[in-house]
């Protein structure tokens, strides 16, 4: 047995550390650019009657679905601290004063709701969610019209040609939020001293 | 194997400050401890230690190819049937893995072959101690004439570590991420990023709650940048019960270790091994604990948990009494009995061997001296070396 594995040595030649020992510093930034990006198929309505006549989604979806979203508007709606800053996001006179919309926003400024977004199949599983104008005066400008909007924590929606059209394709990341502190809770939860978990061994 | 009194360094704490060693003690308690050392000769390590480790773990790799398409043995393994198809899916892809530790009982020539406790395959530490310390020890020891000329170790490690990384595939980004205010762990994964940083990877370090699931299944950064490739020192089993568990299936994400590595850093795995090679001169004979089989082992058995880390919920029973039985959290998904190895004992210190595998080699060891028979995580970390020809 011995033979095949002998070598003149049995350690590393040499070990250095690069980050403990201080010897190197990096700045780097990691990739943004993500070819794998799923994008998915949504419709966008200013109200539930113009779902209804597009036919794509039956009624009562239609109308289920913006009855979750006028519920759940008052509270997702984003929050600005001026009335300048919430209209350089959303436009000029498409925003209104905080406490119109919800106790909560009190003292603060929060975009109209221009209409709702929902998957273009029921399969796709997408909660439907409020939209709100983005920048309008900027995207008829640079795309003719085409209808710029953004979700609630400002994913970018923009609807295939004009502001007739209800189709958009857009990343998912941008219709489905993003969620944080998913991780490490089983962990805490095995602390047996009293003190942090730990997951080495 | 011999355990030698080789004496401190008059100035290793300082050494250790230098070098980044930050949890040499640990609560008050002394971990590192070089008052001693284990001396190997050139046989032991490469017959007894190195060959056989490398034979377990392509045994292991045989196991995990067989389990992936055995939905019997993924239920054996506690494996929720949530992460059956990421653990099932990372292995046909051919996720690679980074390393594991084969925790080994072993007593020096002529005491028998080595014989296989249980392997750390998923989130081993004691791996800065090992690649960077324990070398720095040997190095130092030879310059100062303390060790006689010839000397060498069994620790490749920080060389495998850095060419393993070099070897990844991806988009030459990794993430890695820890309990960040747990010492131990922060510094081992310090080091492993010290590593892939040196192997040419941007890497950054994220707390395990800075890490984000965006809407469409990929996990991220804080920023909401995705994640391609993710090193956690976090335990499979953990994240498959935690919130984002059920993302794990459809995931982009690459994973270090992958999740295939659920099935080897699981107690259960000891008993299919032993299935597999019943004559296998380097395993126990081992059984669920609700197997009938299990009777055969008599009253001289270790119980342990299926998961469980540095001893917890160990029972060791030998004559039919128990020797040892340590308290712990991790009660609640079964047992399986091992045949009792008796943990070879110097000078009434137990001594247990954790042999590196880096990718699938075996790349180094490092022993962890404990006084009573199971080793928790009291035990000291003490340095080795093979001796002079």
């Amino acid at each position: 047995m011995t033979p095949p594995f002998s070598k003149h040595r049995k350690r590393s030649a040499t070990v250095s550390l690069a980050l403990v020992a201080g010897a190197g510093t990096t700045a780097l930034v990691l990739g943004q650019v993500d070819p794998t990006q799923r994008e998915e198929d949504v419709l966008v309505y200013p109200g539930p009657d113009a779902c209804v006549s597009a036919a794509i989604r039956t009624e009562a979806d239609c109308r289920r679905d913006y009855a979750i979203v006028r519920q759940a508007y008052p509270e997702a709606a984003p929050r600005y601290g001026s009335l300048p800053e919430c209209e350089a996001h959303h436009g000029p006179a498409h925003c209104l004063t905080g406490a119109v919309v919800a106790a909560s926003a009190t003292g603060r400024f929060v975009p109209m709701l221009a209409g709702y977004l929902l998957g273009r199949r029921p399969d796709q599983g997408l909660p439907p969610q409020p939209i709100y104008h983005h920048r309008p005066e900027q995207a008829a400008h640079a795309h003719a019209g085409h209808g710029g909007y953004c979700t609630s924590w400002g994913g970018r929606v923009v609807t295939a040609s004009g502001g007739t059209s209800s189709s958009a394709r857009v990343a998912s990341s941008a219709v489905r939020q993003a969620s944080f502190g998913g991780f490490g809770r089983t962990g805490r939860g095995f602390s047996s001293h009293g003190s942090s978990g730990h997951g080495g061994g | 194997m011999r355990r030698l009194a080789v004496g401190e360094r008059p100035d290793w704490r300082g050494t250790a400050r230098a070098h980044g060693f930050t949890f040499h003690t640990i609560d008050g308690a002394p971990y590192w401890d070089e008052s001693h050392a284990y001396a190997f000769t050139l046989e032991e390590i490469e017959r007894d230690i190195e060959g056989p480790s490398a034979e377990l773990h392509a045994l292991c790799l045989a196991f995990v190819a067989r389990a992936v398409e055995d939905e019997r043995i993924l239920a054996s393994l506690a494996i929720p049937e949530h992460a059956w198809d990421a653990v099932r899916d990372s292995w046909r892809r051919g996720d690679p893995s980074l390393y594991g530790r084969l925790d080994l009982a072993y007593g020096g020539a002529g005491t028998g072959p080595a014989k296989l406790l249980e392997y750390n395959a998923d989130t081993p530490t004691a791996l800065y101690e090992t690649g960077v310390f324990q070398w720095l020890w040997l190095e130092e020891m030879l310059a100062t004439g303390r060790l006689p000329p010839g000397s060498d170790q069994f620790n490749a490690v920080h060389e495998h570590l850095i060419d393993r990384f070099r070897r990844m595939p991806g988009d030459g980004t990794l993430c890695l991420t820890a309990y960040a205010d747990a010492p131990e762990d922060r510094g081992t994964v310090a080091y492993l990023e010290d590593c892939a940083r040196q192997a040419g990877l941007a890497t950054r370090f994220l707390d395990l709650a800075e890490i984000g699931l965006s809407g469409d299944g990929r996990f991220i950064d804080p920023a909401h940048a995705p994640i391609a490739t993710l090193f956690k020192l976090y335990p499979w089993e953990w994240a498959f019960a935690d919130a984002f568990g059920g993302a794990l299936r459809d995931t982009p994400t690459r994973f270090l270790e992958p999740p295939w590595k659920a099935v080897l850093s699981n107690k259960g795995a000891l008993v299919h091994l032993h299935a597999m090679e019943p004559g296998h001169p380097n395993l126990l004979a081992a059984y669920f604990e609700d197997d009938p089989q299990a009777a055969c082992l008599g009253g001289a058995y270790v119980r342990k948990p299926l998961h469980s880390r540095e001893g917890a919920n160990v029972r060791m029973v030998r004559d039919g009494r128990v020797l040892a039985d340590l308290p712990g959290p991790y009660d609640r998904e079964g047992f399986i009995r091992q045949a009792l190895a008796p943990m070879p004992a110097f000078d009434g210190r137990h001594a247990l061997v954790g042999s590196w595998i880096v990718g699938d080699a075996a790349a180094g060891l490092c022993i962890r001296e404990a006084e009573g028979p199971v080793t928790t995580d009291a035990a000291v970390f003490v340095p080795h070396l093979i001796e002079a020809p």
